[in-house]
């Protein structure tokens, strides 16, 4: 009894202190996605930064692990944006985009889902996916493309691929990579082991580096691990897709080996900013909007930060605002 | 008489040699099965092609998505809005201020010791600059707890008062333990919203059911003469229970919070991939950017934090029992050292200070005491005189509230306090990051990592994996099966076919062998290693309590801490996942072999001396047979973490069922999810069924 008593005596003093701690805030708010890679983190303190600064917006932020949760969460209206999707990773994008997205003035790219999340614009970056080695290994070996990647391939083995060589693959199954796929068209003769996350693949990678080992490494650039480890990428074939393009997943593709996807590198990612539609259809946003569709950030700004937040290892709010700062010209034009 | 026991030993001994050769045959089929079939066994198609359980929960998810997510918002909301409360009182109040409201109870229901520790842990959440993520966590952690203790309470009262309702909500709360919270964590988003409310909801379903289980024994282990003296003076079926049973199962009731407590900081972390904040959402940062340092700072923030949490809640249960604070001599130092003049010294300040601190404190409680009986005398006198009396019992809580609204008005109106002080960081990031660093570059540490690295995954995981995917399906279930009739039962075998065939009929047969085989081998891992430690501890006092320390740690450090080191040691894969599972599951089978071992009474080691038995046969033949029911249930804690530890592989390249429930839900299909999920939980509740009655058999054999 005692107990009780104790904790209903907190508990009123708490109701007491926080009746004088209390104050009403009246600014615009918007609630924003926070990736979880560094790249994503930086694209989307830039557009937070400048809603604050020059829209007067406050804007909530909260960490979201990207993927299709963070779709569904901005459906529900949970969360009002988040930054630079990658159209070869996203799941959600086809299913619940409906708009066309533009890059200068281009379109390079169609949706024609349920209309549920908003194409906000693009946000600039455009995204690049290769296998890398590193560049001892590269001239070492004297490997120049992925043609030459057998000749080494017991090199690149490790105890569980036996005598074929390990790439380190894109992580996560749902993101639709294909890398067996792709080794076994294009004749090299490696495993693609699946890691699960990111984080695992690099942390492999990046103690392999250190120790000087040869490995090979799925990756999309701009990523902050070139800033800090010298990479060179094995050039696999330019971008194609199957033509007539039927490949879907349920239907298993039409295979038309090298001539198209996956038997071919990726396509460009023009990444996008995505957001509720509700929310951005309101009056009081307009200016938010259009300032979605204007925003264009380019990949060496996006690098530039990369290295600061990463390898400097500076918080981002303190990188983003010296950006801004600094290059007002580049960032102003968004603005109109 | 000794020719009895003769015939008894012969009997014995042939029977064990029936066994063994039961067994051998048994696996020697199973080898010849396994080497005859070409691939991984698969479960009939036309079954799993009949049974589609994904596509059922989907359509139910559906919906319910569609039709009662209304309800399901509006309970968010009520937990979000308490949410938020607590988290804008701790966040936007003076760091001062928090500082006293965890300080003040932590001293006076634990002394200057607990006092000082949680001072220590305050400072330790500032300076590493996770100050608000910690204070997001304790919200989050306070109000989950809460939450549990209220539901958790009448849960465990209505078991303890009707059998049925017992037996029903037994295989509930397994459940509820071993399920992969991932898997419901994210359809949770849809019907809960994202952070604080899903992720407190989420907890509640994972840390509940030690309070249920707890408060249920609590109540049922009340004495019977208490109940039959109490019935005797007419006290009514209600009286009992709310003035006899639940007083009387106060301390098994607080062993289920501290329990609660250590569980919900568990799941906390995890909290943060539903966007909930806190110091998990930092070292899930952490290790997106390889920053080992980073990670372990956040981790030691929850270790701390936990620890005192835990004390906390021991010292508060035990407050009566605890010796009053004037036959204590030592505040800060141990008892024993009153001997030492130089320790006398030390401790001479304190007591003064405590004797000062107590008069004020006495004096200021019985003026406001006194205030408040002239206040109230005026209408009652009687009530007034309790409630002077009330008042002035609690000479230390009475005092800390006015140290409080002091604060608060020295904030608010002289002096603003803010947030915690930028200029008192400390960071020990970079001592850590450099330390991982060099060992992996270290030659000497990789070349052992990669032998270990070899010989796991050539000599354990590899034969293990492909032994048990190509036995076909129906010899395993055969094997399952009668293992379940012969230790439990004809229905538990029964039940266990059932289970079998649901998770074969889910298509994720090979998945359920594979994942299996991982726990099987990090179970066999923890054994070899963790049983040697359990021997030394309990023959060397002092590596114990040492041990007992590192434990605590490796416990309640999220697990996310030591991916990254892992990983950069041994690569990604399933060795790494088994490394992993290993060292989050082997904390019980090292404790319990030394509490095992310990507990042998110390007669029979005595007496198996006197015969002249060495240290070795002592161990042997007297004191590991005895421990045995306490090695099985060490067995058994360890296989349940290791299956629970098989959700958190994906992330590092386990394979499985759990990375089947992370394909799930990387497609937001809830159905594949759950099912890989129930599989995961399936085995593990019929291993530890089975397990746990071999032990009551082994404990009824000894007569124990």
């Amino acid at each position: 009894m005692k107990l009780t008593k104790t904790i209903s005596a907190l508990f009123l003093s708490m109701v007491l202190l926080i009746g004088s701690l209390g104050q009403a805030n009246a600014a615009k708010r918007l609630h924003a996605a926070i990736a979880d890679w560094t790249g994503g983190i930086i694209t989307c303190e830039v557009a937070v930064a400048i809603l604050e600064r020059e829209y007067g917006y406050k804007v909530k932020q909260t960490v979201f692990p990207s993927g299709t949760g963070l779709w569904e969460a901005i459906a529900a209206g949970e969360i009002d944006f988040a930054c630079e999707s990658w159209p070869s990773y996203a799941e959600a994008d086809s299913v619940m985009l409906n708009e066309d997205l533009i890059y200068e003035g281009k379109v390079v790219g169609s949706y024609s889902g349920d209309g549920s999340v908003d194409l906000l614009g693009t946000s600039g970056i455009i995204g690049l996916s290769d296998y890398w080695i590193p560049r001892y290994a590269a001239e070492e070996f004297g490997i120049k493309t992925w043609k030459d990647l057998n000749k080494h391939k017991a090199k690149f083995a490790t105890i569980e691929t036996g005598k074929r060589g390990r790439l380190i693959g894109c992580p996560v199954a749902g993101w639709n990579c294909h890398d067996q796929k792709r080794l076994d068209i294009l004749g090299i003769d490696f495993q693609a082991d699946e890691l699960g996350t990111e984080a695992a693949a690099i942390a492999e990678a990046k103690a392999a580096y250190m120790r000087k080992e040869p490995f090979m490494l799925y990756l999309w650039s701009p990523h902050w691990f070139f800033g800090e480890f010298d990479m060179v990428g094995v050039q696999l074939p330019d971008h194609k897709v199957c033509d007539p393009d039927t490949f879907t997943e349920a239907g298993n593709w039409k295979d038309c080996g090298k001539k198209g996807w996956p038997g071919t590198g990726w396509a460009k990612d023009y990444t996008m900013n995505y957001g509720n539609p509700a929310v951005f259809a309101k009056s009081e946003n307009a200016e938010a909007k259009k300032f979605f569709e204007n925003m264009s950030l380019q990949n060496i700004d996006q690098a530039k930060m990369l290295v600061e937040v990463d390898i400097k290892k500076r918080p981002v709010k303190e990188v983003v605002a010296e950006w801004l700062d600094n290059n007002p010209d580049k960032w102003k034009p968004w603005l109109k | 008489m000794s020719s009895s026991n003769e015939i008894l030993k012969k009997a014995n001994h042939s029977k064990n040699i029936i066994t063994y050769t039961v067994v051998a045959l048994i696996f020697f089929i199973a080898l010849f099965l396994s080497s005859q079939s070409d691939g991984p066994s698969k479960f009939p198609k036309e079954i799993t092609d009949q049974f589609t359980f994904t596509a059922w929960v989907n359509e139910g998810e559906d919906f319910l998505k569609k039709n009662y997510r209304w309800i399901t918002k509006i309970i968010a909301n009520y937990i979000k809005a308490s949410y938020y409360f607590v988290e804008d009182f701790l966040l936007e109040s003076p760091w001062i201020l928090i500082t006293a409201i965890i300080f003040l109870p932590c001293m006076i229901a634990g002394g200057l010791r607990l006092g000082l520790y949680s001072l220590f842990v305050i400072y330790f959440w500032g300076a590493t600059g996770m100050w608000e993520p910690s204070l997001q966590t304790v919200a989050l952690m306070g109000l989950s707890v809460i939450l549990c203790v209220f539901f958790g309470f009448i849960l465990g009262v209505l078991c303890s008062q009707s059998d049925r309702f017992d037996n029903f909500m037994k295989p509930i709360l397994d459940t509820m333990q071993v399920m992969p919270a991932f898997v419901y964590l994210f359809p949770a988003v849809f019907f809960f919203g994202i952070g604080g409310a899903p992720a407190i909801l989420a907890t509640m379903i994972y840390a509940m059911p030690p309070i249920i289980r707890l408060t249920n024994t609590g109540i049922r282990q009340v004495p019977d003469q208490t109940i039959e003296s109490a019935t005797s003076f007419g006290s009514s079926k209600l009286q009992l229970l709310f003035k006899i049973k639940i007083p009387l199962s106060l301390p098994s009731l607080m062993m289920g919070i501290n329990q609660v407590i250590m569980m919900a900081l568990a799941l906390v972390v995890l909290a943060c991939f539903i966007g909930a904040e806190g110091i998990g959402g930092q070292v899930w940062q952490a290790i997106r950017r390889l920053d080992v340092g980073w990670a372990m700072e956040g981790g030691l923030c929850i270790l701390f934090m936990a620890i005192m949490f835990d004390r906390f809640s021991m010292a508060f249960s035990k407050t009566e029992e605890r010796l009053p604070s004037d036959v204590q001599k030592f505040y800060l130092l141990p008892q024993g050292w009153a001997k030492y003049q130089v320790a006398r010294l030390f401790e001479k300040p304190l007591s003064i200070t405590h004797a000062i601190i107590k008069y004020i404190c006495l004096f200021i409680t019985n003026l406001i005491a006194y205030f408040f009986k002239s206040l109230i005398s005026i209408f009652n006198k009687t009530s007034a005189e309790n409630i002077r009396e009330f008042i002035s019992k609690r000479y230390y809580i009475i005092p800390s509230f006015l140290v409080f609204f002091l604060i608060v008005l020295v904030d608010t109106y002289f002096l603003k306090i803010g947030s915690f002080p930028e200029e008192w960081r400390l960071s020990i990031r970079q001592p850590i990051t450099n330390a991982v660093e060099s060992l992996t570059v270290n030659p000497g540490f990789i070349s052992f990592a990669k032998g270990l690295r070899a010989f796991v995954y050539l000599n354990l995981l590899r034969p293990l994996d492909v032994f048990f995917t190509h036995i076909p399906w129906w010899y395993t279930m055969a094997v399952f099966v009668a293992l379940g009739y012969i230790t439990v039962g004809i229905r538990f075998a029964i039940i266990t076919a059932l289970l079998l065939l649901f998770i074969g009929a889910c298509g994720i047969w090979s998945q359920s062998m594979i994942t299996l085989s991982s726990v099987l081998v990090s179970v066999a891992l923890c054994f070899v290693i963790g049983v040697p430690l359990g021997i030394i501890a309990s023959y060397n006092e002092r590596f114990r309590n040492i041990q007992n320390v590192v434990l605590d740690a490796m416990q309640t450090l999220p697990y996310f801490c030591y991916l990254i080191p892992v990983l950069m040691f041994f690569g990604g894969g399933i060795v790494s996942a088994v490394l992993a599972t290993v060292i989050y599951s082997i904390p019980p089978i090292i404790r319990l072999t030394s509490l095992g071992l310990t507990q042998v009474s110390g007669t029979y080691s005595e007496v198996s001396r006197s015969f002249g038995g060495t240290l070795i046969q002592t161990l042997n033949k007297v004191k590991f047979p005895l421990a045995v029911p306490s090695l099985v249930i060490g067995f058994n804690q360890t296989v349940i973490l290791a299956f629970a530890m098989q959700i958190v592989t994906p992330l590092i390249g386990g394979k499985g069922l759990g990375l089947e429930v992370f394909n799930g839900l990387a497609r937001s299909d809830t159905g594949r999810g759950l099912a890989a999920g129930i599989g995961i939980v399936l085995l593990a509740i019929i291993i530890d069924r089975i397990t746990l009655a071999w032990t009551k058999k082994q404990r009824n054999a000894l007569g124990l």
